[in-house]
């Protein structure tokens, strides 16, 4: 059996391809559904979405970066948020909530008693960080993540419905049709059918 | 005479059999100036994002196609991060938010920019009105701005009857009013080519209107991948099918506009 010895980080595409298959095992574990997203003047390493739909924005910073990554990460939320709407329209099946603040995630080796208290001072579900090691294990090099402050995202709760497995499926999309005898939901130019003073005539020759 | 998708349905046709997008310039004919372009409305919310990226990119077809193009939207409101930066945008198209609070006030806004491009204009040019639907049921003084409009719509039936409403409601206030059409999203030519004729059927039935096929854009990543990077398609995958679609679609507005501006 080959031994696990600590190890320095490989390089950053090897890194970031590493943490992407950890994301997974976190608690609440995300979904990515995008990689190194061009945001407010730099890349966001990875945009996932937990269980809930909330959009969690992942930045992975190496030794000494723990600071300014939470200072970019802010930066990031702030250029993330007033997005979401639109990425939803882009891609309605992305399965995000866009009435959610984004949380943040930051990955370090390790973070400094500043980084801390400056992260425990930001409104609760804003911010999570978790530190990363690195261990080779024969030829092999992992990942190992282990969460340091969840920032108030509880694993066991989380900021949406939980299902049975503990895994939720992304958040049902709006239905486009209503259940019987509630109003139809607005079109997409936030009309009703009242506005456009249609006929039950006339709405019949679309269905 | 109304046009249907199958007169235009060669501009969407492959390359073996439609005319190159690329090579052939617009038509050599010099128009004359008129005193003011056309106006042509486009009733969208502005945080519909592909609708809206829609619009803007048909602008800078039309200023690649030569033709002088201005996209104006109301100031304020709720825009998307995603909408064009005001001002001279790229091969010249403008983007321009107009004060304004009422379709009264976005059409005179619309108008003075009218007036003030076509001095410039010797190839003529258009001007692209995005107007906040609800406008629509309180045109106080408005309703000439909505004499020529341009829906966009899916071939999703709930897209349908929307778009079919929002021509009822155009009609409504100018029953002369010319509504085009042009299809998005669609599966292919003969599924554009079924939701424009089923919308035009029941419009024609039951409006006694007929509707003008602006042809089809093609909602791809290519589209999406643009409306991210805030870049025109055209521009930004200009081989795409995306962007000679839009392109299609600009010259067929192009030729109506430049019709309007002789009559």
């Amino acid at each position: 059996m080959s031994e696990i010895e600590a190890t320095a980080a490989p390089p950053r595409p090897d890194l970031l391809l590493r943490l992407r298959a950890r994301l997974d095992d976190l608690k609440p574990p995300l979904r990515v559904l995008a990689e190194s997203l061009r945001g407010a003047e730099s890349p966001i390493d990875f945009v996932a979405a937990d269980p809930s739909g909330q959009v969690v924005l992942v930045l992975v910073g190496g030794d000494g970066e723990c600071l300014e990554l939470l200072a970019r990460g802010l930066a990031q939320k702030s250029w993330a948020e007033p997005r979401l709407r639109d990425w939803l329209q882009l891609a309605p099946n992305l399965g995000i909530r866009a009435d959610q603040p984004c949380r943040v995630l930051l990955l370090c080796p390790e973070f400094r008693p500043e980084t801390l208290a400056a992260a425990r001072s930001l409104p609760p579900g804003s911010l999570a960080l978790a530190r990363y090691r690195c261990v080779r294990a024969g030829a092999q090099v992992h990942a190992l993540v282990e969460t340091v402050d969840n920032g108030g995202a509880d694993a066991s709760e989380g900021s949406g419905r939980r299902g049975e497995s503990g895994r939720e499926s992304p958040p049902a999309l709006a239905e486009r049709r209503p259940s019987q005898g509630a109003p139809a939901p607005p079109f997409r130019t936030g009309l009703t059918e009242d506005d456009l003073d249609l006929s039950p005539a006339e709405k019949a020759e679309f269905e | 005479m109304p046009r249907e998708l199958g007169d235009v349905l060669h501009f969407f046709l492959g390359d073996a059999e439609g005319p190159d997008p690329e090579g052939a310039p617009f038509r050599n004919v010099a128009p004359p100036r008129p005193a003011a372009l056309p106006v042509i409305a486009l009733p969208l919310s502005e945080r519909d994002v592909v609708r809206a990226a829609f619009a803007w990119n048909l602008a800078v077809e039309v200023a690649r196609l030569g033709a002088s193009a201005t996209l104006v939207a109301p100031d304020g409101g709720d825009p998307s991060p995603a909408w064009p930066e005001p001002g001279p945008g790229p091969v010249g198209a403008d983007v321009r938010r107009a004060a304004a609070g009422d379709l009264a006030e976005l059409y005179r806004g619309a108008m003075d920019v009218a007036v003030s491009r076509a001095a410039d204009a010797p190839e003529g040019g258009l001007v692209l009105v995005c107007v906040p639907p609800v406008w629509l049921r309180r045109p106080e003084g408005g309703a000439a701005l909505t004499r020529w409009s341009l829906l966009f719509t899916s071939s999703d039936g709930r897209d349908l009857l929307e778009t079919y409403g929002l021509a009822k409601t155009l009609l409504r206030l100018r029953p002369d009013a010319r509504v085009g059409v042009t299809v998005h999203g669609a599966r292919g030519l003969a599924d554009a080519e079924s939701a424009f004729r089923r919308i035009a059927e029941v419009a024609g039935r039951r409006l006694d209107a007929s509707l003008t096929s602006y042809g089809l854009l093609v909602d791809d990543l290519h589209v999406y991948r643009a409306i991210v990077a805030r870049r025109p398609v055209g521009l930004a995958h200009p081989q795409s099918r995306a962007a000679r679609a839009l392109r299609d679609v600009a010259r067929l507005l192009l030729e109506d506009a430049r019709e309007m501006a002789r009559v």
